[in-house]
């Protein structure tokens, strides 16, 4: 029992936190630069489909993450980059409060995409990517 | 005027609430109507010549629903200047509100938007975000000479995005402009095609055209246009060089600059371009740099300060703007 627990222990030290980025089971497979693009919302529909990009709240730790990891830009020039998209009029992506909400989201609305924890992952979500810190 | 201005600054107050931020606009309701808008405060020196002026005030409206989404701006120009040659001071007021923007899209796909109205011609890089507070420096490089700033027509776009971004443009214009008096040429066709290109940190650019104008003498007028760009968290690096040609001679022979940027902080950047061209239409040719300055407290107010060395020594110049996109 003891060896268990402290293999766990190291695995998480070894491999870090996981996360995903998710949609429902309509969405086709997209690489890390159509990820981006959308939250970027420079890629606005998915075939016929429109994408729906969904973020976590200004102040969660996984949205910043998210931003670091995937959108590779740091909060200082996405701020400058929204700023620049209102004169062109495009909005950021919604914010919801919780991985919950963004689940809930997902399940119900085809083409949206959102990010949570792995350990919130359940069958009915489609993986797109997933990295580890 | 004011009636206008005031229904404005009324609908922006009654929506604005306590998480509004500077630079992101406004909603009205859960309607789909964004509003927001922009203003500049410009001064110049140049010789014994001195200028202020409110150069920009603008309101802009904008909104998607489903497939479709709109934009519409309305702009004071030169509100009001204040002159100085020597002791002489002349005083300028012009209240006509222009039409700056005002166009609908419809995005057919991933790949294919159609747009129809004016709009900002999609020409180059810098042509794009023309306004103060959003580029780099308070003065527009010569390049912006080549080609007409503003079309009213169509726009048909091809964007394919995969590890890349590739763009492919076609604008139309065979009409009037909606506010001919406000453009740096006045047309009535225009035929443009332009092909982009990016991938990280790198976009390349290609456009080419032809356009019809009803006020200079040389009437058919063809553009070329290449630009590039470098953008990284620190440095920005960007060229553009271009050349204009009627039916019978050279109008534009070239137009050209090289931009670098380094930013100390996300709040302080200095800009150095250089900048040369031969203008056959204004029968003046000129080569000099810019050296500048801004400061952003926040990104959407800008105050930016420069100073440009001309090899034709009177144009020598400092300019100062504040600027602010709320």
């Amino acid at each position: 029992m003891k060896l268990i627990f402290i293999i766990l222990l190291l695995s998480q030290f070894a491999f870090g936190h996981e996360y995903v980025v998710v949609a429902n089971k309509h969405m086709e497979d997209l690489s890390p630069s159509q990820i981006r693009a959308i939250f970027l919302k420079r890629l606005l529909f998915i075939g016929d489909m429109k994408a729906v990009p969904l973020n976590l709240d200004a102040r969660d730790p996984l949205r910043e993450k998210f931003e670091q990891h995937i959108l590779e830009i740091s909060f200082d020039r996405l701020q400058s980059y929204w700023t620049k998209e209102h004169y062109l009029g495009h909005r950021p992506p919604i914010s919801l409060k919780s991985q919950e909400s963004v689940k809930a989201f997902v399940k119900k609305v085809d083409g949206s995409i959102g990010y949570i924890n792995i350990d919130s992952m359940d069958d009915s979500l489609k993986i797109l990517y997933r990295w580890s810190e | 005027m004011r009636r206008f201005l005031g229904i404005f600054i009324i609908f922006f107050a009654l929506h604005a609430h306590a998480e509004y931020e500077l630079g992101n606009g406004i909603q009205v309701g859960s309607l789909p109507l964004y509003l927001g808008g922009y203003f500049s405060l410009n001064y110049e020196n140049r010789a014994d010549v001195k200028k202020y002026s409110i150069d920009d005030l603008s309101m802009l409206g904008y909104g998607t629903y489903e497939k479709f989404s709109y934009m519409a701006e309305f702009e004071f120009h030169d509100l009001y200047s204040e002159t100085s040659v020597g002791d002489i001071s002349t005083i300028k007021r012009d209240t006509q509100l222009h039409t700056e923007r005002v166009y609908f899209d419809y995005s057919y796909n991933e790949n294919y938007t159609l747009r129809v109205g004016r709009y900002n011609s999609s020409i180059g890089i810098w042509n794009l975000l023309p306004i103060n507070v959003l580029r780099q420096t308070t003065s527009n490089p010569k390049t912006q000479n080549l080609f007409p700033n503003f079309t009213t027509g169509a726009d048909l776009t091809y964007a394919s995005f995969d590890d890349n971004e590739l763009k492919i443009n076609l604008m139309l214009e065979n009409n009037k402009d909606i506010d001919p008096t406000y453009d740096n040429y006045n047309i009535d066709k225009l035929y443009g095609l332009g092909v982009s290109y990016e991938k990280d940190e790198y976009s390349l650019k290609v456009n080419t055209g032809y356009f019809h104008t009803t006020n200079s003498f040389d009437s058919n007028l063809y553009y070329f246009l290449i630009s590039g760009k470098y953008d990284t968290e620190m440095y920005e690096f960007s060229s553009e060089i271009g050349r204009q040609e009627s039916k019978n001679k050279t109008t534009i022979p070239y137009t050209a600059y090289i931009q670098g940027l380094y930013r100390f902080t996300p709040k302080h950047t200095a800009i150095l371009r250089l900048e040369t061209y031969d203008d056959k239409l204004k029968d003046k040719t000129d080569s000099f740099s810019v050296i500048g300055y801004s400061y952003r407290p926040s990104y959407p107010i800008a105050l930016k300060s420069e100073y440009q060395f001309h090899t034709l020594n009177k144009d020598n110049q400092f300019l100062f703007s504040i600027s602010v996109l709320f």
